[in-house]
Protein backbone atom coordinates (compact mmCIF):
# COMPACT_ATOMS: atom_id res chain seq x y z
CA UNK A 1 0.00 0.00 0.00
CA UNK A 2 2.71 2.32 0.16
CA UNK A 3 3.13 5.05 -2.14
CA UNK A 4 1.76 5.79 -5.48
CA UNK A 5 -0.38 2.78 -6.59
CA UNK A 6 -1.79 2.86 -10.24
CA UNK A 7 -5.41 2.34 -9.54
CA UNK A 8 -6.78 -0.26 -12.08
CA UNK A 9 -9.39 1.50 -14.97
CA UNK A 10 -12.66 0.99 -13.67
CA UNK A 11 -14.23 -0.87 -16.16
CA UNK A 12 -11.65 -3.45 -17.75
CA UNK A 13 -13.83 -5.87 -19.71
CA UNK A 14 -14.70 -2.80 -21.59
CA UNK A 15 -11.10 -1.07 -21.17
CA UNK A 16 -8.68 -1.35 -24.48
CA UNK A 17 -9.46 0.93 -26.69
CA UNK A 18 -11.12 3.79 -25.00
CA UNK A 19 -8.10 3.94 -22.56
CA UNK A 20 -5.80 4.08 -25.43
CA UNK A 21 -7.41 6.94 -26.63
CA UNK A 22 -7.87 8.70 -23.60
CA UNK A 23 -4.26 8.33 -22.31
CA UNK A 24 -4.67 9.65 -19.07
CA UNK A 25 -3.84 7.68 -15.77
CA UNK A 26 -5.76 7.82 -12.52
CA UNK A 27 -3.28 8.30 -9.99
CA UNK A 28 -4.38 7.55 -6.23
CA UNK A 29 -1.78 8.49 -4.17
CA UNK A 30 -2.10 6.36 -0.25
CA UNK A 31 -2.59 9.18 1.96
CA UNK A 32 -1.90 7.18 5.08
CA UNK A 33 1.03 7.83 6.12
CA UNK A 34 0.25 11.68 5.57
CA UNK A 35 -2.34 11.84 8.05
CA UNK A 36 -0.66 9.64 10.55
CA UNK A 37 1.87 12.54 10.70
CA UNK A 38 -0.35 15.60 10.54
CA UNK A 39 -2.84 13.69 13.08
CA UNK A 40 -0.04 13.67 15.19
CA UNK A 41 1.43 17.76 14.70
CA UNK A 42 -2.53 18.58 15.26
CA UNK A 43 -2.47 16.52 18.83
CA UNK A 44 0.54 18.21 19.44
CA UNK A 45 -0.48 21.29 19.26
CA UNK A 46 -3.97 20.48 20.45
CA UNK A 47 -2.18 20.21 23.84
CA UNK A 48 0.46 22.75 23.57
CA UNK A 49 -1.73 25.51 22.93
CA UNK A 50 -3.06 27.29 26.48
CA UNK A 51 -6.63 28.19 25.53
CA UNK A 52 -7.53 30.11 28.92
CA UNK A 53 -4.86 32.84 29.62
CA UNK A 54 -4.91 33.26 32.89
CA UNK A 55 -7.51 35.95 34.63
CA UNK A 56 -6.07 39.04 36.93
CA UNK A 57 -7.41 41.46 39.21
CA UNK A 58 -6.37 44.76 38.66
CA UNK A 59 -5.59 47.14 41.53
CA UNK A 60 -4.65 51.00 41.13
CA UNK A 61 -3.01 52.40 43.85
CA UNK A 62 -2.68 56.20 44.73
CA UNK A 63 0.87 57.16 43.45
CA UNK A 64 1.65 58.58 46.96
CA UNK A 65 1.24 56.96 50.21
CA UNK A 66 2.28 59.45 52.76
CA UNK A 67 -1.18 61.89 51.90
CA UNK A 68 -3.51 61.31 54.72
CA UNK A 69 -6.93 61.56 53.97
CA UNK A 70 -9.67 62.33 56.57
CA UNK A 71 -12.38 60.33 56.85
CA UNK A 72 -15.23 60.42 59.25
CA UNK A 73 -15.41 57.13 61.07
CA UNK A 74 -18.59 56.20 61.02
CA UNK A 75 -18.28 55.75 57.41
CA UNK A 76 -15.36 53.46 57.80
CA UNK A 77 -15.73 49.67 57.48
CA UNK A 78 -12.75 47.63 58.38
CA UNK A 79 -12.16 44.21 57.47
CA UNK A 80 -9.91 42.34 59.06
CA UNK A 81 -8.32 39.04 58.21
CA UNK A 82 -5.84 36.91 60.92
CA UNK A 83 -3.42 34.22 60.57
CA UNK A 84 -6.05 31.71 61.71
CA UNK A 85 -7.96 32.73 58.34
CA UNK A 86 -11.17 34.28 60.54
CA UNK A 87 -12.72 37.54 59.87
CA UNK A 88 -13.62 40.26 61.72
CA UNK A 89 -15.24 43.78 60.59
CA UNK A 90 -16.53 46.85 62.33
CA UNK A 91 -17.74 50.30 61.34
CA UNK A 92 -15.69 53.32 62.50
CA UNK A 93 -14.55 52.46 66.26
CA UNK A 94 -16.67 49.75 66.90
CA UNK A 95 -15.74 46.57 68.68
CA UNK A 96 -14.55 43.95 65.55
CA UNK A 97 -17.10 40.98 65.43
CA UNK A 98 -16.22 38.00 63.85
CA UNK A 99 -18.26 36.76 60.41
CA UNK A 100 -18.12 33.91 58.37
CA UNK A 101 -16.61 34.61 54.59
CA UNK A 102 -19.68 33.46 53.46
CA UNK A 103 -22.00 36.60 55.12
CA UNK A 104 -19.22 38.92 54.44
CA UNK A 105 -21.35 39.65 51.06
CA UNK A 106 -24.62 40.44 51.38
CA UNK A 107 -23.07 42.61 54.45
CA UNK A 108 -20.73 44.49 51.81
CA UNK A 109 -23.99 44.95 49.71
CA UNK A 110 -26.39 46.36 52.64
CA UNK A 111 -23.30 48.31 53.72
CA UNK A 112 -22.58 49.97 50.67
CA UNK A 113 -26.23 50.65 49.85
CA UNK A 114 -27.39 52.46 53.03
CA UNK A 115 -24.07 54.75 52.92
CA UNK A 116 -22.77 55.08 49.47
CA UNK A 117 -19.49 57.25 50.39
CA UNK A 118 -18.63 53.99 52.49
CA UNK A 119 -14.84 53.49 52.76
CA UNK A 120 -13.85 49.94 52.81
CA UNK A 121 -10.41 49.19 54.42
CA UNK A 122 -8.84 45.62 54.38
CA UNK A 123 -6.07 45.05 56.93
CA UNK A 124 -4.55 40.95 56.72
CA UNK A 125 -2.62 40.23 59.01
CA UNK A 126 1.10 39.73 57.35
CA UNK A 127 0.93 35.65 58.30
CA UNK A 128 -2.39 35.20 57.06
CA UNK A 129 -2.77 33.97 53.65
CA UNK A 130 -2.43 35.72 50.14
CA UNK A 131 -5.74 33.68 49.52
CA UNK A 132 -7.68 35.28 52.57
CA UNK A 133 -6.63 38.56 51.01
CA UNK A 134 -7.56 37.55 47.44
CA UNK A 135 -10.86 36.18 48.42
CA UNK A 136 -11.79 39.54 50.36
CA UNK A 137 -10.92 41.74 47.72
CA UNK A 138 -12.78 39.09 45.05
CA UNK A 139 -15.66 39.85 47.71
CA UNK A 140 -15.52 43.55 47.81
CA UNK A 141 -15.61 43.67 43.75
CA UNK A 142 -18.90 41.18 43.84
CA UNK A 143 -20.40 43.81 46.08
CA UNK A 144 -19.76 45.91 43.36
CA UNK A 145 -17.50 48.30 46.22
CA UNK A 146 -14.34 49.00 43.50
CA UNK A 147 -12.93 51.71 45.84
CA UNK A 148 -11.10 50.22 48.88
CA UNK A 149 -7.75 50.75 50.98
CA UNK A 150 -5.36 48.66 52.19
CA UNK A 151 -3.62 48.80 55.18
CA UNK A 152 -0.99 47.11 57.13
CA UNK A 153 -2.54 45.34 60.37
CA UNK A 154 -1.12 46.66 63.05
CA UNK A 155 -1.02 45.36 67.28
CA UNK A 156 -3.35 47.65 67.82
CA UNK A 157 -5.55 45.62 65.59
CA UNK A 158 -4.66 42.28 67.44
CA UNK A 159 -5.61 44.20 70.47
CA UNK A 160 -9.10 45.46 69.29
CA UNK A 161 -9.94 42.14 68.31
CA UNK A 162 -9.39 40.64 71.60
CA UNK A 163 -11.41 43.55 73.08
CA UNK A 164 -14.05 42.69 70.62
CA UNK A 165 -14.51 38.85 71.24
CA UNK A 166 -13.80 39.76 75.17
CA UNK A 167 -16.41 42.11 75.47
CA UNK B 1 -12.59 -15.70 -6.59
CA UNK B 2 -14.16 -12.51 -4.51
CA UNK B 3 -16.90 -14.75 -3.06
CA UNK B 4 -14.12 -17.37 -2.04
CA UNK B 5 -12.21 -14.75 -0.36
CA UNK B 6 -14.91 -13.12 0.98
CA UNK B 7 -13.24 -9.95 0.97
CA UNK B 8 -13.85 -6.73 -0.40
CA UNK B 9 -11.09 -4.16 -1.14
CA UNK B 10 -12.74 -1.21 0.11
CA UNK B 11 -10.57 2.43 -1.24
CA UNK B 12 -11.81 5.38 1.47
CA UNK B 13 -11.07 8.57 -0.26
CA UNK B 14 -9.54 10.74 2.55
CA UNK B 15 -9.14 13.38 0.60
CA UNK B 16 -12.12 15.65 2.82
CA UNK B 17 -10.43 14.13 5.56
CA UNK B 18 -7.09 15.52 5.21
CA UNK B 19 -8.31 19.01 3.82
CA UNK B 20 -10.41 19.67 7.40
CA UNK B 21 -7.34 18.23 9.07
CA UNK B 22 -4.80 20.89 7.66
CA UNK B 23 -7.05 23.63 8.02
CA UNK B 24 -7.27 22.18 11.67
CA UNK B 25 -3.75 21.76 11.68
CA UNK B 26 -3.11 25.04 10.53
CA UNK B 27 -5.43 26.67 12.89
CA UNK B 28 -3.64 25.64 15.77
CA UNK B 29 -0.41 26.12 14.52
CA UNK B 30 -1.09 30.18 14.23
CA UNK B 31 -3.19 30.25 17.27
CA UNK B 32 -0.49 28.33 19.29
CA UNK B 33 1.98 30.35 21.89
CA UNK B 34 3.43 28.44 24.12
CA UNK B 35 3.54 28.47 27.78
CA UNK B 36 6.11 30.11 28.75
CA UNK B 37 8.01 27.29 30.97
CA UNK B 38 7.01 28.72 34.50
CA UNK B 39 10.08 29.65 36.83
CA UNK B 40 8.08 27.99 39.55
CA UNK B 41 4.93 26.42 40.48
CA UNK B 42 2.71 28.75 41.71
CA UNK B 43 -0.67 27.32 42.82
CA UNK B 44 -3.27 30.43 41.99
CA UNK B 45 -6.06 31.80 43.91
CA UNK B 46 -9.68 31.80 43.18
CA UNK B 47 -11.71 34.79 41.90
CA UNK B 48 -14.57 35.81 40.09
CA UNK B 49 -12.21 38.58 38.18
CA UNK B 50 -12.98 38.53 34.26
CA UNK B 51 -9.71 40.70 33.31
CA UNK B 52 -7.51 39.08 30.93
CA UNK B 53 -3.94 38.94 31.21
CA UNK B 54 -2.10 40.80 28.74
CA UNK B 55 -0.33 38.95 26.42
CA UNK B 56 2.84 40.87 25.85
CA UNK B 57 4.78 43.71 27.74
CA UNK B 58 4.47 41.78 30.49
CA UNK B 59 6.17 41.56 33.90
CA UNK B 60 5.57 38.88 36.42
CA UNK B 61 6.90 38.79 40.06
CA UNK B 62 6.27 35.55 41.44
CA UNK B 63 6.04 34.70 44.83
CA UNK B 64 6.09 30.70 45.97
CA UNK B 65 4.65 29.14 48.62
CA UNK B 66 8.48 28.92 50.42
CA UNK B 67 8.38 32.97 50.00
CA UNK B 68 11.14 32.99 46.87
CA UNK B 69 10.89 36.03 44.74
CA UNK B 70 11.24 35.47 40.68
CA UNK B 71 11.18 38.30 38.60
CA UNK B 72 9.89 37.37 34.59
CA UNK B 73 9.82 38.95 31.82
CA UNK B 74 8.38 38.02 28.26
CA UNK B 75 10.87 39.37 25.89
CA UNK B 76 14.07 37.77 25.41
CA UNK B 77 15.78 40.58 24.36
CA UNK B 78 14.95 42.79 27.72
CA UNK B 79 15.81 39.61 29.70
CA UNK B 80 19.11 39.60 27.96
CA UNK B 81 19.56 43.35 28.67
CA UNK B 82 18.52 43.17 32.49
CA UNK B 83 19.38 40.13 34.04
CA UNK B 84 22.93 39.52 31.41
CA UNK B 85 23.41 37.72 28.48
CA UNK B 86 23.56 34.17 30.11
CA UNK B 87 20.14 34.91 31.84
CA UNK B 88 18.38 35.56 28.50
CA UNK B 89 16.84 32.12 27.64
CA UNK B 90 15.71 31.68 31.14
CA UNK B 91 12.36 32.76 31.78
CA UNK B 92 12.85 34.89 34.97
CA UNK B 93 15.13 34.61 37.41
CA UNK B 94 15.19 34.46 41.59
CA UNK B 95 15.65 37.79 43.38
CA UNK B 96 17.46 37.66 46.54
CA UNK B 97 16.04 40.72 48.63
CA UNK B 98 13.32 43.20 48.28
CA UNK B 99 16.23 46.08 47.30
CA UNK B 100 17.47 44.58 44.04
CA UNK B 101 13.90 43.81 42.99
CA UNK B 102 12.82 47.87 43.58
CA UNK B 103 15.95 48.39 41.32
CA UNK B 104 15.31 46.07 38.52
CA UNK B 105 11.63 47.17 38.46
CA UNK B 106 12.57 50.24 38.03
CA UNK B 107 15.49 49.67 35.29
CA UNK B 108 12.84 47.15 33.58
CA UNK B 109 10.36 50.30 33.60
CA UNK B 110 13.52 52.66 31.67
CA UNK B 111 13.91 50.16 28.94
CA UNK B 112 10.73 49.70 28.11
CA UNK B 113 7.98 52.48 29.76
CA UNK B 114 4.88 50.11 28.79
CA UNK B 115 5.53 47.01 31.07
CA UNK B 116 2.54 45.56 33.17
CA UNK B 117 3.47 44.59 36.32
CA UNK B 118 1.57 41.41 37.19
CA UNK B 119 1.90 39.87 40.76
CA UNK B 120 1.72 36.05 40.34
CA UNK B 121 1.72 34.20 43.80
CA UNK B 122 0.68 30.99 45.39
CA UNK B 123 -2.43 31.18 47.57
CA UNK B 124 -0.73 29.30 50.56
CA UNK B 125 2.04 31.94 50.40
CA UNK B 126 1.86 34.52 54.08
CA UNK B 127 0.46 38.03 53.26
CA UNK B 128 3.59 39.92 54.62
CA UNK B 129 6.08 39.24 51.49
CA UNK B 130 2.97 40.55 48.94
CA UNK B 131 2.37 43.63 51.34
CA UNK B 132 6.15 44.15 50.93
CA UNK B 133 6.09 43.95 47.58
CA UNK B 134 3.03 46.15 46.62
CA UNK B 135 4.85 48.79 49.02
CA UNK B 136 7.74 48.69 46.63
CA UNK B 137 5.48 48.62 43.46
CA UNK B 138 4.40 51.96 45.18
CA UNK B 139 7.63 53.40 46.19
CA UNK B 140 8.83 52.76 42.20
CA UNK B 141 5.53 54.36 41.14
CA UNK B 142 3.57 51.50 39.63
CA UNK B 143 0.52 51.95 41.12
CA UNK B 144 -1.23 49.81 38.50
CA UNK B 145 -0.52 45.85 38.58
CA UNK B 146 -2.48 42.84 38.16
CA UNK B 147 -2.63 40.04 40.65
CA UNK B 148 -2.73 36.29 38.38
CA UNK B 149 -5.33 34.28 39.70
CA UNK B 150 -7.89 31.45 37.94
CA UNK B 151 -11.67 32.11 36.98
CA UNK B 152 -14.17 30.97 39.69
CA UNK B 153 -17.14 29.17 38.43
CA UNK B 154 -20.51 31.09 39.90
Amino acid sequence: MAGADVAAPKHPKKGGKKHKTKKRIAVRIDMTPMVDVVMLLITFFMLTTVFNTPQTMEINMPPDSDVKVEVAETALLTIRGTSDGALYWNMGIEDPQKIEFKELRPLLIDRSRGNPKLITLIKVERNGTYDQMVNIMDELNLAEITRFSIAPFKDIDRQMIAKGLGG
Amino acid sequence: MLRKKNRINIFIDMTPMVDVVMLLLTFFMLTTHFKPPAEAEVLLPMSHSKFKLPESDVMTITVTKEDRIYLGLDSQVLRGRLFGEDYALKSGIEVADKKTLAEMLIQARIMNPKLRTVIKADKNCPYGPIEDIMNILQKVKITRFNLVTELEKI
